[in-house]
Order: structure tokens, then sequence, then C-alpha cells
């Protein structure tokens, strides 16, 4: 496939980016700010689920166990070895890719429903070694990050710098995915997706490149990590266990996992609608679990390739095709 | 000079089940060789067997010498032995031309002379070009068996398994099959098919193979085994 054509699914997401970053612009109040923040760096681990769950066809229910490895990387490389923010950002994201290798090597070997329910084990034994992990992981209590961060000597803890710079890793994350999805190796994942046989009779390893694409999602997933400990300046585990994974899950459901817009419209999305409607906690979870059910009824490639098929129905008067497939299949 | 595929007392049991009951058999260098047998004989298992979807009870099989019992299905492919399947022949989802790109990416094998090293020729040889933006999920039946033979075709095999490849097909799609699969010998590639259909089989084979419950009852050339009265009696009964 031609590059340019290939853009064309890049474009959107890059200029939706740019009106992003021009946002502090508009003077926008510190709690906009903050919720902005954090829902940039779920976008970050979005980008790397939707390689994982959008291309390759393999839910993870313990995401955010990957992204506490990058946070708890962080805190811990700061404060025992004095290693700052830029250095933290690809260590974490080795050190969850490691640890992503170490999970999906045994729970890739069952599929399905069976590695949902391993990934989602992990996330809660992840919360318990990091809650009774002693002084080391700060107990149930957890880590204070204190070190600052500035780039060529300027401070980016204020907050319009540190949004600007989490715009900026979202759009990396985003290049990177949409890299790897027009790449032979994305091909290859898609391919084990659509029809697993079929690839392993064409001459692809189907194990490795699952535990391949989980490695992959986790080193963004690590880098989501530290955006976050240098954020709060404070983790702890709860941050990282059962909630927070089916969260992640839910945000790359909703906005759809196969098309590039998904991730970054499921994040934002799922930040701003309690905000906008104005919810209590309580109340936000039970609208999730709505729109949960209704974009798996109605929905079932997720809200941005909903909106495209609507509007090819609206204005084309031909059948919907969105350039990615309909309804998923789930006989293998 | 030996066989190309040597199968030699091939068994596989499901539990209680004996699907094949030791079966030899050899694909020759540039042969079409076809297996008969009615429904349950074990015919897909043999193929699924030798490809690496099961793993054999006992038994061994061998390429060009070399012993590949029970090695994983990506292996069997990069030895050069492609296998099309009964049903799910393609990637739904993805787009025909994908599909036949996804299967020339991975192929490693190099044989001198291979006409159809491209997607593009692939798809211009089993008549799809025309489709190549479709996705594969929308093709009717005898276009998707068609993208099915082109996927076996990209991994540059050596031998190609054809598991019922003219079940749904009608006459017209079974003749273009026909002159399609009969292509391959010439460019060096082996191909052992199983079918119903009979006329297709004489269409296709000169050589016969007959399995019935899991053992081998017949082998030879096809006019010989159609009317070898074992063969009349447990398959074709009065039907030809």
């Amino acid at each position: 496939m031609p590059v340019s054509n290939s853009f064309r699914s890049l474009l959107p997401v890059l200029l939706l980016l740019v009106l992003l970053a021009l946002v502090p612009l508009l003077s926008p109040s510190n709690r906009f700010l903050s919720l902005a923040i954090s829902a940039g760096i779920n976008v970050i681990a979005l980008y790397g689920l939707s390689v994982l769950f959008g291309q390759t066809g393999i839910l993870s229910m313990g995401h955010a166990a990957l992204v506490g490895i990058g946070a708890y990387t962080a805190a811990i490389l700061a404060r025992d070895f004095n290693i700052g923010f830029w250095l933290s950002i690809p260590l974490a994201g080795i050190m969850a890719a490691i640890v992503a290798a170490l999970i999906g090597i045994p729970s890739l070997r069952v599929s399905g429903h069976h590695f949902v329910i391993m990934t989602f084990a992990f996330g809660q034994l992840l919360s318990i070694i990091l809650t009774n992990g002693g002084d080391y992981t700060g107990a149930a209590s957890g880590l204070d990050v204190q070190q600052p961060v500035s780039l060529f000597g300027l401070s980016i803890d204020v907050l319009t710098h540190y949004y600007l710079m989490v715009v900026f890793f979202v759009a990396l994350s985003a290049i990177a995915s949409w890299a790897i999805i027009n790449s032979r190796y994305g091909r290859t994942l898609r391919a084990i997706r659509e029809n697993e046989k079929l690839a392993a009779s064409l001459g692809i390893n189907v194990g490795r490149h699952k535990i391949g694409a989980f490695i992959v999602s986790g080193v963004f997933a690590g880098a989501s990590g530290v955006l976050l400990a240098y954020f709060l300046r404070h983790i702890s585990p709860s941050q990282f266990s059962s909630f927070p994974s089916i969260y992640l899950a839910l945000m790359v459901m909703i906005g759809g996992a196969r098309l590039l817009l998904g991730p970054l419209a499921g994040g934002i999305l799922v930040a701003f609608l309690p905000e906008l409607l104005n919810l209590d906690p309580v109340q936000s979870r039970i609208l999730y679990g709505v729109c949960l059910i209704a974009v798996i009824l109605l929905l079932p490639n997720g809200l941005i390739a909903g909106i495209i098929a609507g509007w090819h129905r609206i204005f084309d008067r031909r059948p919907a095709q969105p350039s990615e497939p309909a309804v998923e299949r789930e006989g293998k | 000079m030996g066989a190309l595929l040597d199968i030699k007392g091939l068994r596989k049991q499901f539990g209680g089940v004996t699907a094949l009951a030791g079966v030899d058999l050899a694909v020759d260098e540039g042969e079409i060789l076809g297996v008969v047998g009615p429904n349950g004989s074990g015919k897909t298992t043999l193929f699924n067997s030798v490809t690496g979807v099961h793993k054999p009870t006992a038994g061994t099989v061998s390429w060009r010498g070399r012993d590949i019992t029970g090695i994983p299905a990506n292996a069997v492919s990069r030895a050069g032995i492609a296998y099309t399947f009964q049903q799910a022949m393609a990637f739904p989802g993805l787009s025909v031309f994908e599909n036949v790109q996804i299967a020339t990416e991975h192929c490693s094998n190099a044989l001198a002379n291979f006409p159809w090293t491209t997607p593009a020729s692939l798809l211009e040889f089993v008549g799809l070009s025309g489709l190549s933006e479709e996705k594969a999920g929308i093709l009717p039946f005898g276009r998707l068996r068609l993208l099915g033979l082109a996927l076996a075709l990209a991994t540059r095999p050596s031998l190609i398994l054809l598991d019922e490849p003219a079940a749904g097909l009608n006459d017209r799609e079974t003749k273009t099959l026909v002159h399609l699969v009969e292509q391959f010998p010439e460019h060096g590639i082996s191909v052992c098919v199983i079918d119903h259909d009979m006329k297709l089989m004489q269409m296709l084979c000169r050589r016969l193979a007959v399995l019935d419950f899991g053992s081998k009852i017949a082998d030879g050339p096809t006019a010989d085994v159609l009317n070898d009265p074992k063969v009349l009696e447990v398959y074709l009964g009065g039907a030809l």
C-alpha cells in the first residue's frame, strides 16, 4: 500500500493533536488541564492496547498493572539511583516489556477468554505484591516521586508545560502505533486476529507474534506509567489494580481499537463525560457500564468506526465500509 | 529415488476413536495424487496430521528424506508444504490484496523459476486481480476458494495439499480450478488432493488412493482403482 494512502489515517489524529496543543491559549482551568493530562496518559497506554486488541485480537484485563510497572520503575529509579524523568521513560518501557514477556509466555499458551482471566489474575497479583513490598514499594501507602522534570533548563512542572509534553507523547505513540499497523509486522498481527490456523499454515509463528504484540503493548504502558508517576507525584497500588485495568479496556472498546482515532476518542470521552454531565463517581461507574453495553451491542467496532459508517450511510448512499471490517467474528 | 512425501504407518487417535489406523502413502515429485474415501474415512485427519494441525499418535512423515513428524504448522509451511483448508480459507476482514501480501511476505522458500512471487502475479493467476481492494469476507464462495489457492501458492511450496478444493463450486468454477491445478506440476509443485467429486478426481489425478475407516484399501492408477471391486463396494456403490 502506498505511504500517501496509509498516511491519510494518521493525518486527522495529528491535526486533532495540534488543535489540542493550542488549548492552553484559551487559558483553561487547572482542573481541566489535570483531567486532560490524565486522559492523555491513558491514551498512550491505549495506543499500545490497540496494537494488542485491535490488531492482534487479544484482550488484556490487567493492563493497568503494566502501567504500574512503569510508574513504580520510575519512582524507584528516582529514589535509589537518582535517575530522572527522561531516562526513566525508556527504562520503564523496557521493564514493562520484560514483565509483559514474563506474563505473556505462560499466559498466551491459552487463548481467548482464558488469556483474559490470566491477565486479570496478574493485575491482582501485582497489586498484592506492591502492597506487601514493605519499604521498597512503600506498601499500601505507595511511593513519592520528587525529582523535578525539566527540558533544556525549562521546568515542565508547570501544568501547562506538562500538558504540552503529554500531547507530544500522545502524538509519538499515535505515530508508533500507525507505523506498526502499516508495517509487515502489523499485517502479520492482523492475520493472526483473523484466522490463526491459516496464519500458521502460511509459515507465521503465531505464539511468538502474540507474545511480541503483548510486549509491544507493554512498552506503551510502561512509558505511560512514567508520565503518570511524574504527574501525580505519588503512586500507590490501588491505582493499578483491577478497576483501572477494566477502565483501560473499556476506553479502547468505546473508542474503537482498530482505527487510529479510536484510542484518542475513547480516552478523552471516558475522562470528560462524567465531568460534562456532572456525575459523582458512583453515577459515572453506572454510566460507563451502560456505555460499554451500548457500544458492544450497537457499535461493536467502537464509536469512531460507528460514526464513519453513519457518515457513509447518510452522505454517500452506499453501503458503509469503514476502513476496518464490520462485525468481528468469534469463531476460530 | 525416494518419494517427495513419504507417510509410513500414520496413526491418529482421538480418545477412543481411531481416525487413522496406520496409513502408508507416498507422494512422488511432479504428480497429482488423489485421496478419496467416504465421510469419516480419515482424509482430512491425514492432512491435518501431516501439516501440524494435529500431532499424530504414531507413525512417521518424511519430507525429502527428512523426518518431519509432528512439527508445528508454521515449520511445515517453511519446509515447502502448503495446505488449503476446507473451511477458513482466507482472512475475512482484510482486503484480498492484503491477504496475498501477508502470505508472500512470510514465504522463505526460494524456488528457482517460480512464476508467482508477487501478490499481483498470484491474483492474476487465479483471476482475482479485479477484486484486490475488496474485503475477502464478502467474496462469493468460489472466489474465496481461489483466494485460498493463491495464499497456498504464495508460500512457494513444492507440494500443495488441497482439502476438498471443489466443495461448493459449480461446474464452471470447478473447471477453472482444474485448469489452475493442472499447471502446478510443470512449475515444480506436486499436488495431493482430497475430494468427493469423482469427476474432478478423474480429470486431475492419474493416481488415486482410497481410505476407508482410517485405512488405505487401494492405491494405484485412477482407472484401475475405480474398477477395483473393493473400492466399488465400500465407496462408490453404484454412483459411477
